[in-house]
């Protein structure tokens, strides 16, 4: 049997819609968020959870963590189900939830991590070591007795993820842990799960918007929709799939009126640059090329692959999320 | 336990850090007790009641000086009620009730005290008739003491109480509003209960908000001799176990329907 086991995963919230004018009673609607969900995850794994906003994805994630109550199915966390004895189950996982915090604004990190010492009764020399080896490698050495409140965002979710890791949970889940970082910050955090996921492995389970991160953490995904699975498997699989499209940034000297091409590339334009995207497969780049050199000077040319958000951007619609 | 404790000890600290808003609720209480105060002694200038003015100047003092240990609330709580953060505190491996209880114990201690003891000393300063008087007897200011601290328990088991009615409502604003005034009107802040009708306050003495303050002014009069203070103490026990009772009743419920909303 896998760490962790979902089967047949469903959950129905009961709306109440705004009353509309003339009407005595207020509505109800039932909106099913999870519709039947199933996958298994192996132990030191990392596990890239994607999907429009409204897919799910952290209703999945508060049943895992034991916080929410599924209306049925079944799920097992290394043979443990998380609502049942959720005083056992939360001992061995870590959360960080990217908008939320866990620590006290008020008061320094260090007691913040004292007081969750006690709360998950950790050995003085366990936590010390284990504060020592975070703090390192998280970099929050300075900044341990620096209240909460006079952090920046990017120091503060570094805290959060010590806070969460203090007392080694076999399993993590991150909820949008790189939301609104910079791009230093967000490097930094994306090294540390990788050291952590191997000096310890730790399974872990990121939901995320930012493609980035899957892309550098996560060899697996899972796209979830309408409360339904849609995907599962190897990123570049994924990407394959919708990568059709190829985008050409040109600029010519002196600079022209009209371009045409091929009906099968479209074509628009931003200041002086003129951006063409085509499928390579309809219009072979050589001759694509060609075409452009005929039209005038050109000045820059640049070819990218398709933006990693656009793709999922056309996957959801191809999936009609 | 000792998480349960260790949360105690970090929000006393915590406290600690609100000095200017100790000094603010010194000088607000200060005035709320010298206005009434001047209040009961034109009251008593025209018509002396069965308590002597002293009595009633002292139940004043007191209840002034330990004002926090009702009023303070934990709005942080409401706050991560209101925004979902709560949902950190539901992956602890601990009893949520017993965290907030603590949490709520520390804050009206520290508060209370922080506030009580300067006030205390500038009421015994005060001239005659306007002064705190000395408690009647030793033992009676050491049950006192007693019933203080079940008080104390006794109105953390209220303020969670108030807590599951916000896990409910989602803002506390209301139930708040309503229970603060029985709270206020039946634990004699805003008239000593021991100025009611003698029938009244049969009833009244039995309820749990005569319990937090009441009580424990009454023993230190000595309007409740010593020989009295092991019912007094009984009824603080039965009532702290109905409403912990009570509460916990009400925040296991709360959870099992709770939903957090957004991501």
């Amino acid at each position: 049997m896998s760490y962790i086991e979902v089967r047949d995963l469903r959950k129905t919230f009961t709306v109440r819609k705004k009353r509309e004018k003339g009407s005595l009673f207020r509505e109800r609607e039932t909106v099913e968020a999870l519709k039947g969900i199933s996958f298994s995850v192996e132990q030191g794994e990392l596990l890239g959870y994607i999907g429009p906003n409204g897919a799910g994805k952290s209703t999945t994630v508060k049943i895992l963590s034991g916080i929410l109550t599924p209306d049925s199915g079944t799920v097992s966390v290394n043979g443990r189900v998380p609502w049942e004895n959720r005083k056992e189950h939360v001992r061995h996982i870590g959360v960080v939830f990217g908008q939320r915090s866990q620590l006290w604004w008020d008061v320094p990190l260090l007691d913040s991590y004292s007081l969750l010492k006690d709360i998950y009764r950790l050995p003085e020399a366990d936590y010390t070591s284990r504060l020592k080896e975070l703090t390192e490698a998280l970099e929050l050495g300075g900044l341990l007795r620096t209240p909460l409140r006079l952090l920046s965002l990017g120091q503060r979710m570094r805290a959060e993820l010590c806070g969460s890791l203090l007392h080694r949970p076999e399993l993590l889940f991150l909820d949008e842990p790189t939301i609104g970082l910079d791009a230093v910050s967000k490097l930094a955090l994306r090294d540390f799960l990788l050291w952590e996921n191997r000096e310890h492995g730790t399974t872990i389970l990121l939901t995320t918007h930012d493609m980035e991160d899957i892309a550098a953490l996560c060899p697996r995904v899972m796209v979830l929709g309408h409360g339904q699975k849609l995907f599962d498997g190897d990123l570049q699989d994924l990407l394959r799939r919708f990568d059709t499209t190829r985008t050409v940034t040109v600029r010519y000297e002196p600079d022209i009126s009209a371009l045409s091409l091929p009906e099968s590339a479209a074509v628009s334009r931003s200041g002086s640059d003129w951006i063409i995207s085509y499928a390579p497969d309809q219009l072979p780049t050589a001759q694509l090329i060609s075409l452009l050199q005929d039209a005038g000077s050109i000045r820059e040319m640049t070819l990218q692959p398709e933006n990693i958000d656009h793709l999922i951007a056309a996957m959801y619609r191809e999936m009609d999320l | 336990m000792k998480a349960y404790l260790s949360v105690f000890r970090m929000r006393l600290r915590m406290e600690t850090q609100y000095r200017g808003a100790m000094l603010g609720g010194i000088v607000c209480q200060m005035f709320f007790g010298l206005i009434l105060i001047a209040l009961y002694r034109a009251l008593y200038a025209s018509k002396p009641q069965a308590m002597p003015l002293s009595g009633v100047v002292t139940y004043v003092w007191i209840q002034q000086a330990f004002f926090r240990m009702l009023a303070a609330t934990d709005s942080d709580l409401a706050d991560k009620i209101r925004t979902g953060n709560i949902s950190y505190d539901l992956c602890r491996p601990v009893s949520m009730y017993g965290f907030y209880y603590s949490r709520a114990a520390a804050q009206k201690l520290t508060g209370s005290l922080m506030r009580a003891v300067p006030m205390l000393v500038f009421a015994a300063l005060l001239p005659e008739g306007w002064c705190i008087s000395l408690p009647a007897s030793l033992p009676g200011f050491l049950l006192a003491l007693c019933a203080l601290l079940l008080g104390l328990l006794c109105v953390c088991a209220l303020e969670n109480i108030m807590v599951a009615f916000t896990m409910r409502t989602l803002d506390p604003r209301g139930m708040q509003g309503l229970l603060t005034l029985l709270m206020m009107t039946l634990s004699g802040n805003i008239l000593p209960l021991t100025l009611f009708p003698d029938s009244w306050q049969k009833v009244i003495t039995l309820f749990p908000y005569a319990q937090l303050l009441d009580a424990p002014i009454r023993l230190y009069t000595g309007e409740y001799p010593p020989s009295e203070a092991p019912r007094i103490l009984l009824t603080q026990l039965v009532w702290i176990l109905v409403l912990v009772g009570t509460g916990l009743a009400m925040w296991r419920s709360c959870r099992k329907r709770m939903i957090l909303q957004g991501g």
